[in-house]
């Protein structure tokens, strides 16, 4: 098995070498065209690598302990399917995968249909890809194996490290931290690394660009649709880790700005804005330069962001710790950034698109004001990251910038954006909609009133989130009226509805911001938390809410760890209204407890209780309880943006319009 | 053109401007300072109530908590801040075990009010911020905790790949 992995990968980069030396020797000869043999070794490079990847989840699931990655994120109890997914779960592994996530986008982008790579953008796309390798292979290879010297001691290595040494399987698995034995941990890496790495083809392509000297419309509409999935899964991915942290990890918080959460903003503030100024190129030949550096920006962010992750230069959670690999990692940053900068210069005066903002009250600059919020986020982000590490390299002592700054510095970029979001997009569209709808549009009003009455009663009495919510309400209404409006038949008015769908799908993703913000608001000004010490019996109060404790049980269901929980019921308004468990599961061996927080959850929010401490002896408990209000709208919002982003990328760039000049209208594209 | 061209590097300045003026006025009030233990003990400035964050092994022994109060006290021992020369004592695992072992290292008492992490246990990695107060003690605001991976140091003679 050690074998078959380590060959297979060796041999698969061996194939990506061969197809970049041929790839330069095609490029000498002035060709760029990609010769079938260059995509050929590509793909078998690709097929070995996956079998190398295979292997290695095999021996995770074997429990070969021969194997130094398996013995430490391994362990004979965890489920199969962590056992599989255990291959993101410590530093070589997950390294090894994210090699392996590029060469898999690679490989799609050498197979679909239209043909968007050129000699050098294979060129950029394979370096980055052996880069990593390489990474893999000499600085922190996942096929270490673990040998036991003659004087019995035991070494790493992936050859013998020693005369005499052999291979030991003795040592039993560790398992990964308790920590990331959760679903979460099986889907939110790699959704992040898939979008992560779709961004290194428009990057590839745009270099490609650059040199070459072309500088047509074909850039974005061939990219668009990587940068599009890039986003939708970058989206994802952030999204389900704030969830993760939410809902699992039992920190209770969804954001900390923790470094790695802030530097996986990074790409995703410019890929936003990206999306945005990418229309405009299409529709009013403007920003051209603007999307180029936007595109090289973003993969280049997400280096960064892998950096900062992987290096260990900043403290976090998700950090893997110290490593050897920071240098070589800072110098491919350094490199993507001198290129990217040289390459622009030289074609600068090339990429002139003219300039030509009629007003400071149109669409179009409305689209001009989202960007330069979005970079000024981003640029608040990154130099809340990098000052430490600038600090520490001009003074010796490193200095940095607690979570204050980043509350204080991007809350109100946050809060402008929201504003633009809602006063823009929506209500333009909204205003429209009236407008072409007449006295139609009564309906909708009147049922998104009853809306907020309803609300009012129902969820919430906040006014700020009742006007987040009748913006929404209403403009889905109105997205409905002006669909049905005048229509036969079911079938026709889904087909006017589909002509929409990059329309509708952007009005999806305004509206699910809003919601996020929505959640934001309730989590940060309406939410109330109370904590204290109970025997059964007891009662502990929070606003309408009483929270009683039952019992607390032991049991032992699981081989790895104890379960204790606490039964609790839950009272509202001097009724019953449901049970809740809140536990912590005991890692004994370890030492170490996890906490699992149960909560009752609906569309008014969430009531979320945590076991801090319990003594079984004495018989009693330590509760957190919080009422969390709204906090929900904050997934339903990802959702609709995920789905959104989705339903707009199924529209072919070419029938891609914006409408009329400065009002978004609903007529059909004329395409 | 040239008004518009004008108009745009106006405005550019005003956004530049005001975005520069956001991140001083935040970075002020918002410096931290990493420092180790012995360094935040010994430093030549008196670094008491200045916001610090730093880095050290619990010790196991120390771990005094009140679940009713949420008060939780305990002891960290020094360990380097600098990557590389955790790099040459051998890894981040080993340079834990060996500094909650050694009672010669500087010390310091660490006072946190607020959940107690599942994460605190001997031998592993805190990093807190807060500042020093008058006392000598370290009153934390903010608690982190990272473990060492035991299989690392089970491997106590590492050789590069």
């Amino acid at each position: 098995m050690f074998y078959l992995g380590l060959i297979s990968f060796v041999a698969s980069i061996l194939a990506m070498l061969i197809a970049v030396i041929l790839t330069i020797y095609q490029l000498i000869k002035r060709q760029t065209i990609l010769t079938k043999s260059t995509i050929t070794l590509a793909s078998i490079s690709f097929g070995l690598h996956t079998l190398s990847v295979l292997t290695l989840m095999a021996m995770q699931v074997l429990q070969d302990y021969s194997i130094s990655y398996v013995v430490s994120v391994v362990n004979s109890v965890m489920p199969t399917i962590l056992k599989m997914t255990a291959i993101w779960g410590g530093q070589a592994g997950s390294l090894f995968f994210w090699g392996w996530t590029l060469n898999l986008v690679f490989f799609i982008s050498l197979h679909v249909r239209r043909q968007i790579q050129d000699s050098w953008s294979f060129l950029f796309t394979a370096l980055n890809l052996l880069f990593f390798g390489a990474l893999s292979l000499f600085a922190e290879n996942p096929f270490t194996r673990v040998w036991l010297t003659e004087s019995g001691g035991i070494l790493e290595g992936v050859f013998s490290p020693a005369t005499g040494a052999t291979v030991y399987s003795g040592i039993s698995g560790f398992g990964l931290n308790p920590l990331l034995r959760h679903w979460g941990m099986v889907i939110h890496p790699p959704i992040l690394y898939f979008g992560f790495a779709l961004f290194l083809i428009p990057f590839s392509v745009a270099i490609s660009y650059l040199i070459r000297g072309e500088s047509d419309e074909g850039l974005l509409g061939e990219t668009r649709l990587w940068l599009l999935s890039g986003w939708i899964l970058l989206t994802a991915g952030i999204v389900l880790g704030s969830w993760w942290s939410y809902d699992v990890l039992g920190w209770g918080g969804y954001w900390a700005w923790d470094p790695v959460e802030t530097a996986s903003l990074l790409p995703w503030l410019t890929s936003t804005g990206l999306l945005h100024s990418l229309l405009l190129q299409k529709q009013r030949k403007i920003f051209k330069r603007f999307n180029f550096v936007l595109i090289l920006l973003t993969y280049m962010l997400v280096i960064f962001s892998i950096l900062i992750t992987r290096a260990g230069l900043l403290n976090s959670v998700h950090a893997f710790g110290e490593s050897k690999i920071s240098l070589p990692l800072t110098l491919l940053t350094l490199t993507l950034f001198v290129v990217s900068v040289a390459l622009l210069a030289w074609r600068w005066r090339h990429l002139h698109s003219g300039w030509e903002l009629t007003s400071l009250v149109t669409r179009d600059a409305a689209f001009l004001y989202t960007n330069v919020i979005l970079i000024s986020l981003t640029i608040v982000c990154f130099y809340g990251l990098a000052y430490p590490l600038i600090t520490g390299a001009l003074t010796g002592t490193q200095i940095g910038l607690d979570r204050t700054f980043f509350d204080k510095a991007a809350t109100p970029l946050f809060i402008l954006l929201a504003v633009l979001m809602a006063v823009c997009p929506l209500s333009a569209w909204t205003v429209n909609a009236v407008r072409q709808l007449g006295k139609t549009a009564r309906i909708p009003l009147i049922l998104s009133l009853v809306l907020i009455v309803v609300s009012f009663f129902l969820l919430t009495k906040s006014w700020l989130a009742l006007m987040v919510l009748f913006v929404v309400g209403f403009g889905l209404l109105l997205m409905l009226a002006l669909t049905l409006r005048d229509c036969k038949s079911p079938r026709e008015a889904g087909k006017r509805w589909w002509s929409q769908r990059a329309r509708h799908g952007a009005w999806f993703v305004h509206a699910g911001v809003l919601l996020i913000a929505l959640g934001i608001v309730g989590m940060e000004g309406l939410a109330g938390s109370i904590q204290g010490t109970m025997i059964p019996g007891d009662k502990m109060p929070l606003r309408s809410y009483h929270v009683e404790f039952v019992q607390l049980t032991t049991e032992y269901e699981n081989p790895e760890y104890l379960t204790i929980e606490a039964e609790l019921v839950l009272w509202k308004d001097g009724k019953v209204i449901g049970k809740l468990y809140p536990g912590q599961h005991l890692y004994e061996t370890r030492g170490q407890y996890v906490s699992i927080p149960d909560k009752q959850s609906n569309l008014r929010g969430d009531f979320y209780t945590l076991l801090l401490d319990y003594s079984s002896m004495m018989g009693y408990v330590t509760i957190q309880a919080s009422d969390n209000p709204l906090v929900n709208f904050m997934w339903i919002g990802a959702l609709m943006m995920v789905l959104g982003a989705a339903l707009a990328a199924t529209l072919p760039w070419k029938s891609l319009q914006l409408g009329d000049d400065d009002q978004p209208t609903l007529e059909q594209p004329r395409s | 053109m040239k008004k518009t061209n004008r108009k745009t590097t106006i405005a550019v300045l005003v956004i530049a401007v005001a975005l520069i003026a956001l991140l001083i006025a935040t970075t002020q009030s918002s410096t931290q300072y990493f420092l180790t233990v012995s360094e935040l003990q010994g430093g030549e400035t008196d670094l008491t109530g200045r916001n610090v964050r730093m880095s050290g092994v619990v010790l196991g022994d120390t771990i005094v908590y009140d679940p009713q109060t949420l008060d939780l006290t305990f002891e960290v021992a020094q360990i380097p801040g600098d990557h590389k020369v955790i790099n040459e004592m051998g890894g981040m695992a080993l340079v834990l075990e060996k500094a909650a072992a050694d009672p010669t290292l500087p010390r310091i008492t660490i006072h946190y009010n607020g959940v107690k992490p599942d994460l605190l246990k001997h031998e592993a990695q805190a990093i807190v911020s807060g500042s020093l107060d008058a006392n000598g003690f370290f009153q934390a605001k903010e608690l982190l905790l990272k473990c060492p991976s035991k299989y690392e140091s089970a491997l106590p003679n590492q050789v590069g790949n």
